[in-house]
């Protein structure tokens, strides 16, 4: 198949020590008997997956969310999960890739496509019957939440329309797919933040950072993409600019798992890998060198915060919560659900649709038991927030929406900037 | 600004942040994985055998007096009675508090027996209160029942085992797709699909069925689910007093000037991070947990500090030649050398680092599993040493 070595990733595989301990926390194998868990579809099958067989032995691996719970809690470093992924992988060159996930892998075409006319795109595909039909030939399950095209127009076109801050201090800004199409508000937000702390935002072109393609075993078109990011971004690395970004899926394929996966590090993979944040790991970093500005306004409201898988792979500890922490009047409370249960595009699919709601169980319940006066709920991923939002019926927003609501510039409730950080960034 | 860092999420380092907590300290626990609590039975051994010999202990807390006068260098030794009752008082009270209350022996003081998952008769002093049916020094004959086609668990082996001993025992087995559809099962995930009360009503009226009168019946033993269960709530409980419970954090690196860690620093996608504190609480666990290591040249390192250690000198001296000697074997008595007070110490008696504490199985001098002491040490040392950090 694909060009990479297996090594780095497959040499912890003997670093199992059969302690079950990953298959005790796999929330997918608690609530489904097609899975038999990550000790036995990962370390233990691939054994068996090295000597050169014609076709994987085991099919149940398909069931893996890509979650890496299994990862956080193995006391021995097996690296779980990415044992999994060229596990399907390996599926995938095998027997080639199902239309849906191939359409899945493609979602920033998507985005594209249906941005060119959102209204008519969300009516064609977000009604009863486009969702049946989809689910009925694709197997894109009718009730999953999958986001609506933002009627406001895309990120990158708001950001080239409106005047921007110029300023010594430069930040790039990695918006992600969902972020330009679905919810350019919280790239709005990230910006409104940036400049308000006296920083030039960039947003360079820059295309979709490859994780629905990894998650559903398309390794090189993945690679494409990594590679392109890649080219796009170092230049701005190389200038010492830091490069943050917003949906923490992102950030952690750009920054790991894409390079660990596909096994391409080099110099240069890390020099993009030192340059890239998550953007409350960087507000972090700013308040711990004295430089964030707290003057924040009042927020009086309770906000479950649900700790998403892929901000817990990253191993930064809980940035947002630091940050937002800083917020007077703002109760915000952690849970410990250990995944929403749609991990990528996992829950999408209507086979597993069923499972991904049990999975988020947890997550639900611990939103819901934060009472009604909790209108919000916040995440680092949006796919967290869409799901908890369909999981719960309250609204997701994202950190930086918080924070900037709490520089009173933005407006939690429209979703939009406050005339102040318009006027601000028009100055 | 966090005041104390425990590092390890063992049963040590539970206590340890717990007790910081409870005391109003902003802690945060920084570990690479769970600990022993895992794959041990999710009882609380205090002390079931002393070395070199294999008559089990009936009265743990006076025996633990003894361990003090023969080797005055054991954990134990290191701890007044005081200390000790007030760990104990402590955890059960957590136990309670946190919704799964452990019990003692009928005979207070006195150490409980319960099966093994072999049948053997294990002394441990301390068990969830739904374990207390297996207690055997009652008289009740027992029902032992497994689930066909579920590996590791033999009933007749059980029953044989302590029948032999002198406890009545008989096993039966029930079909496993009683509960599942799976065609292996571990015990976890068998502890998932109980959770569901129709799956647990069919178990309920087939044991039924099973049961004599007067019998007690013994189901699925292997471990974990109840340690499981006990992280999980002690976690929770630790988010609730507004500690940071972060793991999948493996430290790399610290600082430290003069006499005192500044920070630690784990491995993390980006940029490592750095956890700075006041003070620092080692609960990393042995040479078995990770908290020490070895490399190929026999060389033995303390993983996060590098802190001095007392370890066998050459890897000739790591092992008895039989497996099963009473004495145990050195490599496994291997550990951090502390002073009364819970700080490490190098050779001459001298404190390594003015702000660092240790507990748990990652102290020298003593062999947690041989002497079946594993869970006493993590909750005495733990609440000690972190009863010290909290007063400095
Ligand atoms: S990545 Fe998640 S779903 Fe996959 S094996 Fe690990 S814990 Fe289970
Ligand atoms: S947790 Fe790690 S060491 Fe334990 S069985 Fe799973 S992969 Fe193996």
């Amino acid at each position: 198949m694909h060009t990479a070595s297996w090594h780095s990733v497959g040499m912890t595989l003997d670093e199992c020590i059969k302690c079950n301990i990953c298959t005790a926390y796999c929330p997918v194998a608690a609530v489904t008997e097609k899975f038999p868990g990550p000790k036995y579809a990962g370390p233990q099958a691939q054994r068996f997956r090295e000597s050169g067989q014609l076709k994987s032995p085991d099919l149940s691996v398909d069931y893996c969310s890509a979650c890496r719970v299994c990862n956080e809690v193995c006391p021995s470093g097996v690296k779980i999960a990415e044992i999994n992924a060229r596990a399907k992988a390996q599926i995938v060159a095998e027997r080639g890739i199902p239309l849906r996930n191939w359409f899945f892998g493609r979602n920033e075409i998507l985005g594209m496509i249906g941005n060119l006319a959102p209204q008519i795109a969300n009516l064609g595909f977000h009604n009863p019957f486009s969702r049946l039909m989809a689910e009925k030939i694709l197997g894109v399950a009718r009730h999953a939440p999958i986001p609506h095209w933002s009627t406001r127009g895309s990120f990158a076109s708001w950001f080239n329309r409106t005047p921007r801050l110029k300023s010594e201090n430069k930040v790039v800004y990695f918006h992600g797919c969902s972020t330009n199409y679905y919810e350019p508000e919280v790239g709005q937000a990230a910006v409104a933040v940036l400049e308000h702390l006296g920083y030039e935002a960039i947003v360079p072109p820059q295309n979709c950072c490859g994780l629905p393609m990894l998650n559903n075993g398309e390794f090189p078109a993945a690679e494409k993409l990594y590679r392109s990011n890649l080219a796009k971004l170092l230049p701005y690395a190389d200038r010492g600019y830091p490069i943050v970004g917003t949906s923490v899926s992102c950030v952690l394929v750009l920054r790991e798992e894409a390079s660990e996966m596909l096994d391409i590090e080099n110099d240069q993979t890390r020099r993009f890998k030192n340059a890239l944040w998550d953007l409350s790991e960087w507000l972090r970093d700013l308040h711990e060198q004295g430089k964030l500005d707290t003057n924040f306004r009042e927020l009086k409201m309770i906000l479950p915060y649900h700790v998403s898988c892929q901000a817990r792979a990253h191993r930064m500890g809980r940035p947002s919560l630091d940050v937002m922490t800083l917020i007077p009047g703002l109760d915000v409370r952690e849970g410990n659900a250990k995944c929403c249960g749609l991990a990528g595009t996992y829950g999408y699919k209507s086979e597993k649709y069923e499972i991904a709601m049990k999975v988020g169980a947890d997550a639900f319940r611990f939103v819901r038991a934060q009472g009604d006066d909790a209108r919000m709920v916040t995440s680092d991923s949006e796919i967290c927030r869409w799901q908890l939002q369909h999981g719960t019926q309250k609204l997701g927003r994202a950190p930086i929406e918080i924070l900037a609501a709490a520089y009173g510039l933005y407006d939690l409730d429209q979703r939009r900037l406050n005339t102040v950080a318009l006027q601000k960034s028009s100055l | 600004m966090t005041e104390l860092v425990v590092i390890g999420a063992g049963l040590a380092g539970l206590i340890a942040a717990t007790r910081a907590a409870q005391a109003g300290h902003q802690v945060k626990i920084v570990a690479k994985g769970f600990g022993a609590t895992h794959w041990h039975a999710g009882s609380i051994d205090l002390l079931g055998y002393f070395p070199n010999e294999t008559i089990a202990i009936q009265r743990p807390l006076d025996a633990m007096r003894d361990v003090a006068r023969v080797q005055p260098q054991h954990p134990y030794a290191l701890l007044s009675d005081a200390q000790i009752t007030d760990a104990l008082k402590n955890f059960l009270a957590l136990t309670r508090e946190i919704g799964l209350p452990y019990v003692g022996a009928i005979q207070d003081g006195d150490n409980l027996w319960l099966p093994s998952p072999v049948g053997a008769a294990r002394p441990t002093f301390l068990a969830p209160h739904a374990q207390r049916a297996g207690d055997l020094t009652r008289a009740e004959p027992m029902l032992i029942v497994g689930l066909r086609g579920m590996r590791d668990f033999y009933p007749e082996l059980i029953a044989e085992n302590l029948g032999k001993q002198g406890h009545p025992a008989r096993a039966a087995f029930l079909p496993l797709d009683l509960i599942t559809d799976r065609r292996d099962i571990t015990t976890v995930q068998l502890a998932y699909a109980l959770d569901d009360p129709a799956r647990r009503a069919r178990l309920a009226s087939e044991l039924k069925k099973l049961a004599q009168a007067g019998e007690r019946i013994g189901v699925i033993g292997p471990n974990s689910v109840p340690g499981i269960r006990l992280t999980n709530a002690l976690c929770n409980h630790l988010r609730q007093l507004g500690a940071r419970v972060d793991v999948n954090m493996d430290v790399i690196a610290f600082r430290a000037e003069g006499d005192r860690v500044l920070w630690i620093e784990s491995e993390a996608s980006g940029r490592p991070l750095k956890h700075r504190a006041e003070k620092f609480l080692l609960a990393t666990g042995g040479i078995l947990g990770g908290g020490i290591n070895t490399d190929h040249t026999g060389k033995i390192r303390e993983t996060i500090f590098d802190m001095p250690l007392v370890a066998p000198r050459d890897r000739g001296q790591w092992f008895r030649a039989r497996f099963f000697d009473p004495a145990g074997h050195p490599i496994f008595r291997a550990g951090i050398p502390v002073n009364r007070e819970f700080q490490p110490v190098d050779a001459n008696g001298a404190r390594v680092f003015a702000n660092v504490w240790a507990a748990g199985s990652t102290l020298a001098h003593c062999d947690p599993i041989l002497e079946r002491a594993l869970e006493g040490i993590a909750i005495t040392t733990g609440s000690a040493a972190a009863c010290f950090a909290g007063q400095k």
